[in-house]
């Protein structure tokens, strides 16, 4: 099989690799580049520990190849935690006892920060749709489940905080009616 | 201890919770080795048969291949298993017995190449008709799967006098149940990586519960003294009983061949190596039988539960007892008689599972309880407290407690916070064509500590530096339960620390003594007691050192939030740093080494009468469901789940074991079922064996009940197993009184729903 050289960002990061084309992401970056929070616990895309954001888009790193990733920019667990400071949904997680062995963690957490990505305050229904996709055999998803409605509500705020006035105030409004 | 709990009983994230949402924990899969090598073995893949030959050649000259190791290349037994005679071979041949017996093992520089060439060794197998059914395995003229005959192992109950129980009874029930195989499905496969040390050592990480049963076999097989072996736990990413017998396997293989080669060897199960390489939870067929009075007072029962142990022993010895001693349920029954055997037949093996035999005979038991109800006219909840266990009266071995018995507290909080007469009243008011609801109970216990299963002592240190800070070593394993957390629990409030001054080392078979399998649920309560005891010793050293310090005797002293204080003039105080520094120069220990040894189990081994667990877990669970009679789907409206647990240590993580055990019930009473075809499995992936999913999740309520145990830490019970029993016949009973239909078979699914209604 012929090599193949790609460029990618990880996590801000800009890497040239030499690669196969046959060569999945999930182990472009656990073997080449040694981020191995990103987890395999299926290898067929049905278990979601593999998911990592590609241009912010929750994916799994075992269904998706090389040439497929080229030019594009990936965030993994290594990632979330800005300049040293836990992300919200991170402390969420800690806060609620959201894991107990962990390993469907980082998938867990790159899928929630997908969906709040696009959806600040979304209903019981669609964070039940966002985060189906990966499997937690340990917690029985409750934990999980109130972790990332706080982390939301802490993001938002957050968020609100930053913004004057009454736009600030309107979205406050707002996510409250939505509760 | 006077002062109210600083730490105990209140509600604390992990304590290795930054590790593991960081990305920055590492399970086994995630150590790199320079030089590390993959291998990969290459299985039987047929259920039973001869192995007349096996070439390897084409695979020894595969590109990137180092060694194959074939039985002959193995230094010791090639035999591994709990309880000897071990059975269970590492490399198998020439007899085969299951799909997924190991043949040889491919050591090569990619795990590409190591899949390549095993797919290239030819093994010639003269098949046998697989013997699949284990009530035909137990026929006197079945071919025989091992030399001893297909009999694993098999026990007997006896109390009172049972023939004489059921002439008295007024009504009898009698039905047979059966139960399917369920796979642990961690999401972490297994993994081991084998690392030859300069010193001649070996160390082996591994994603284990048990590090000292690994480091025995791997000792045995490699031909190493066992102090030459060092296993080193990392993070597991789950276990449930099930990182035991397949880990030794892949350790003492991948062990053999890092010492041949001198360089790392790793093994990493896919997915379908775990489903065809690990071992599952026994499938069982139980006949129960149950006589009572007209008011409802059950006076006999007589059970035959036959477990289906696949092709090697494992645990089923263990399985078998635990089975036999909690089919009578959390109930008072003065003549009983049990029989219960496991067998061999030529499927993957089954071993431990959370539960260990409990879910199985829970299930039928309680919808016995229900059919007993039904035929009585007698209400289900009145039933069951009718019958339930008290402190004071003698349980099925005939074992009385005078604490911790909280059954009927169980029961009395579903009531209450359930209205049960409103439920009733809900079950079918809302019928309709086609969505019918119902509700079900289910009361059940689980004995905590190894009990029958053998002596139970935990060994473990306390070490406090002269910063103050704290590091804590216990020979039990976290595997994503808690215990850590725990454990830093436990400590910090014995000695006043704040949890963020406290570490809980990794288990290293090397600096902590062996404390026997992480089974039983008895970390907490075992294990716990061993982490009190070592901290007490340290405690009176520093309490004597700020003594000195206070001029004050040490009675007076009291520590807490980093400090030693007098308890009178709590002013007067010194931070702990201060005192543990001073108590280093004086000359008091300030580490210690502690064994707690549960009460050894004391019983007749005839008829299992006796003192056998060191205490009980008792639950109660009601559920309410919704069943789609056009599509046989589930929806479970309510949850409320109680469980004496003697003390909440920690009540978040006590909420997590119990959400997450009720969920993997509902997974064995509603979802999964391992299906084999001529002894092959076929279901040996994520997409077409379902495990709970979100959308699957339960919206379990728990409802803790406290009555402690002297023989726990501040009175703790463990709870990681108990709820998947009492979720799975509770979510039984539910489906059966929705539909009016007796299931006698888990799992549950919509299409054995469709089925049963189609009549
Ligand atoms: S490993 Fe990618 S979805 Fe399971
Ligand atoms: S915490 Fe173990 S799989 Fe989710």
């Amino acid at each position: 099989m012929e090599a193949l050289s790609i460029q990618i960002k990880v996590n801000g990061h800009s890497h040239r690799l030499q690669t196969f084309p046959n060569r999945r992401l999930l182990d472009i970056l656990r073997e080449d580049l040694t981020l191995t929070g990103t987890k395999e616990g299926c290898g067929i895309g049905e278990c979601g520990a593999c998911t990592v954001l590609v241009d912010g888009e929750a994916v799994n790193a075992c269904l998706i190849l090389a040439p497929q990733v080229d030019g594009r920019e990936i965030l993994t667990i290594e990632g979330l935690s800005e300049r040293g400071s836990l992300h919200p949904l991170q402390q969420a997680f800690i806060d609620h006892f959201a894991f107990q062995c962990g390993f469907c963690t980082p998938g867990m957490l790159m899928a929630a920060k997908a969906l709040l990505d696009v959806n600040p305050s979304p209903s019981r229904e669609e964070i039940r749709q966002g985060l189906a996709g990966v499997l937690c055999r340990c917690t029985g998803y409750i934990q999980i489940f109130e972790a990332v409605e706080d982390a939301a509500q802490a993001l938002l705020e957050t968020a609100v905080s930053g913004i004057e006035g009454t736009a600030g105030a309107a979205i406050a409004q707002r996510t409250e009616e939505a509760r | 201890m006077t002062a109210p709990f600083r730490t105990i009983g209140q509600p604390v994230g992990k304590i290795d919770g930054v590790e593991l949402v960081t990305g920055r924990a590492r399970y086994t899969a995630d150590l790199q080795f320079p030089g590390s090598l993959q291998a990969v073995a290459r299985r039987a893949g047929v259920a039973a048969g001869l192995l007349r030959h096996l070439n390897v050649e084409e695979a020894r000259r595969s590109p990137g291949v180092v060694l194959v190791l074939t039985p002959a290349d193995l230094p010791g037994p090639n035999l591994i298993g709990i309880l000897p005679p071990f059975d269970q071979p590492l490399l198998a041949g020439p007899e085969i017995r299951h799909e997924g017996d190991s043949l040889a093992l491919v050591v090569a520089e990619t795990q590409e190449e190591a899949e390549a060439a095993a797919s290239r060794i030819v093994a010639e197998i003269e098949p046998f008709i697989p013997l699949l059914d284990p009530e035909e395995a137990l026929h006197a003229d079945a071919r025989k799967i091992h030399a001893n005959g297909n009999l694993t192992f098999a026990k007997q109950l006896l109390k009172g006098d049972v023939e004489a129980g059921f002439a008295q009874a007024e009504v009898i029930v009698e039905d047979t149940y059966r139960t399917s195989v369920q796979d642990h499905a961690y999401l972490e496969p297994e993994a081991v990586l084998a690392v030859p040390e300069s010193d001649g050592r070996l160390t082996v990480y591994a994603s284990c519960q048990s590090p000292f049963h690994l480091r025995g076999h791997i000792a045995v097989n490699t031909g190493l003294p066992a102090s030459r072996v060092k296993v080193v736990q990392p993070f597991v990413g789950g276990s449930f009983g099930g990182k035991d017998d397949a880990v030794t396997e892949m350790g003492s293989l991948a062990g053999a061949a890092a010492l041949k080669l001198g360089r790392p060897v790793r093994i990493v199960h896919s997915r379908r190596d775990s489903f065809l390489g690990s071992h599952a939870r026994h499938a069982a067929i139980i006949h129960l039988k149950t006589g009572a009075m007209r008011d409802g007072t059950i006076i006999a029962r007589q059970a035959e539960i036959l477990l289906d142990g696949g092709a090697y022993a494992s645990e089923s010895p263990f399985v078998v007892m635990k089975a036999l001693i909690h089919v009578a349920g959390p109930y008072k029954i003065p003549h009983l008689r049990v029989d219960c055997r496991a067998v061999y037949t030529n499927k993957r093996q089954a071993g431990a599972m959370r539960g260990f035999g409990v879910p199985q005979v829970t299930f039928a038991s309680e919808s016995q309880i229900d059919a007993l109800a039904r035929k009585l006219g007698l209400d289900r909840w009145e039933l069951r407290r009718h019958n339930a266990l008290t402190v004071g009266e003698a349980n099925a071995t005939s074992q009385v407690f005078h604490e911790s018995v909280g059954l009927v507290q169980t029961l009395e909080r579903v009531k209450e916070e359930g209205d049960w007469p409103a439920c009733l009243k809900r079950a079918h008011a809302g019928d309709n064509p086609r969505f019918k609801r119902g509700v079900g109970l289910a009361a059940m216990m689980q004995g905590i500590s190894n009990g029958a299963e053998g002596i139970d002592v935990v060994g473990a240190s306390v070490q406090v530096s002269q910063d103050g800070s704290v590091l804590v070593g216990l020979g039990l394993t976290e595997l994503g339960q808690g215990s850590r957390t725990a454990m830093a629990q436990i400590a910090a409030e014995i000695l006043g620390v704040s949890l963020e001054k406290i570490s809980v080392r990794q288990v290293d078979t090397d600096t902590v003594h062996d404390s026997g399998p992480t089974v039983a649920s008895r970390t907490t309560t075992v294990g716990g007691k061993a982490v009190w005891m070592a901290a007490q010793t340290v405690r009176t050293s520093l309490l004597e050192m700020a003594g000195l310090m206070l001029k004050a005797p040490a009675e007076a002293i009291e520590l807490g939030l980093d400090h030693a204080y007098l308890r009178e003039n709590p002013q007067a105080q010194i931070p702990l740093a201060q005192v543990a520094t001073a108590a280093y120069w004086t000359g008091f220990p300030l580490m210690n080494l502690a064994f707690s040894r549960a009460p050894d189990a004391q019983y007749d081994h005839e008829t299992h009468q006796g003192q056998i667990y060191i205490a009980y877990n008792y639950g109660t669970h009601l559920m309410e469901v919704e069943v789609d009679t056009w599509t046989g789907k589930v929806r479970v409206l309510r949850h409320l789940a109680s469980h004496d647990v003697g003390k909440a240590i920690n009540p978040l993580g006590v909420e997590g074991q119990v959400e997450g055990a009720s969920l993997m019930g509902l997974g064995f009473a509603h979802l999964e079922e391992v299906l084999e075809e001529n002894g092959k499995i076929r279901n040996a992936n994520f997409a077409d064996y379902q495990i709970p999913s979100f959308a699957e999740r339960l919206p379990t309520r728990f409802l803790p009940v406290e009555e402690a145990t002297s023989n726990g830490p501040f009175g703790a019970k463990g709870i990681g197993e108990p709820p998947l029993a009492g979720a799975a016949a509770a979510f039984t009973n539910a489906v059966s009184d929705a539909l009016g239909i007796s299931f006698r078979r888990l799992p549950i699914t919509p299409q054995r729903i469709l089925e049963a209604l189609e009549g």
